[in-house]
């Protein structure tokens, strides 16, 4: 299937507990499609945008509550224009009415930088992306967000994910 | 011949015009895994492997000297959780299970829990200056 980029040109991003309700528009969530499908989370971008210093601790994690109802907020665009449309596809958020969650334990990666002036950028290698599986917790959905210790400070990111 | 190298991924960090982040312990959440301190002026370009058990993203430290985990039967790079090193549990698996039991209309597979990160120390990079 194709792939997507996942981005929102900037939010702020404010530091957020485990097992804490995100707040809309701080973060951003890819959650799976169908039970049987498979999506790979190929690469994780984050920007800083800050005018003062902002260490920022983000955490690429599971999430123990997964978003739902009205899953909006990130755009979402294929790699290849002409990629074909799924009937269920994976989405990508930062708005929703039922509000995402992080795990507790499930946090994949910690992409410490300072949003003033710093970037980071991961890049999986092709058979060793992070996948999430179904739309369910806890599997299902991986929100990339602020660890509670960080100083809230303006980004960009984006994420770029296949649904296999 | 295949060689390991090719399951690495890559991280940057870049805080050439930037004062990165302090070297400050109370970063630390345990359970999480550890910040990369990357400090005022520096870059750092690193591999990065992906435990095959736990999809764990391991930032590679080249001053390591001890082994890294590996799993024979997988073929792939685990993390140091002694759950991964332990046991042949491969995450691909794990999503194959659930896979099929959805496809045949079977209830949800019940993931009792995937291995925790273990607590541990930040890693501090040494300053890499760019001219």
């Amino acid at each position: 299937m194709a792939k997507y980029s996942a981005n929102v040109p900037t939010y702020s991003s404010v530091g957020v507990a485990d097992t804490s309700n995100f707040t809309d528009a701080q973060y951003i969530a890819i959650q799976g499609g169908a039970a049987a499908a498979r999506t790979a989370i190929s690469e994780v971008y984050v920007g800083g945008q800050a005018t003062s210093s902002a260490p920022q601790y983000i955490l690429v994690a599971r999430d123990s509550t997964v978003g739902a109802t009205g899953l909006t907020g990130v755009r979402t665009a294929a790699l290849d224009a002409s990629a074909a449309g799924n009937t269920t596809p994976t989405i990508a958020f930062s708005t929703t009415t039922t509000k995402p969650q992080r795990s507790a334990t499930l946090s994949l990666l910690n992409l410490s930088f300072n949003a003033f002036g710093g970037i980071v950028r991961w890049v999986a290698a092709p058979g060793s992306e992070l996948f999430l599986v179904g739309a369910t917790a806890s599997l299902g959905e991986i929100s990339i967000s602020a660890a509670a210790a960080s100083t809230t400070g303006p980004v960009g990111t984006h994420a770029i994910y296949e649904q296999v | 011949m295949p060689s390991k190298r090719r399951q690495e991924g890559y991280l940057f960090v870049d805080h050439r015009e930037s004062p990165g982040l302090p070297p400050d312990a109370a970063l630390m959440t345990p359970g999480k895994p550890s910040p990369l301190i990357v400090g005022r002026s520096a870059m750092l370009e690193s591999a990065t492997i992906t435990c095959s058990h736990c999809q764990v993203i391991v930032i590679l430290n080249p001053l390591r000297d001890r082994p890294r985990g590996y799993c024979a039967k997988c073929d792939a790079y685990v993390c140091d959780n002694p759950l991964c090193l332990r046991e042949c549990h491969p995450f691909a698996k794990l999503m194959d299970d659930i896979c099929e039991r959805a496809i045949r209309g079977q209830e949800p597979l019940v993931v009792q829990s995937l291995p925790v990160v273990p607590d541990s120390e930040p890693i501090v990079v040494p300053s890499i200056i760019v001219p």
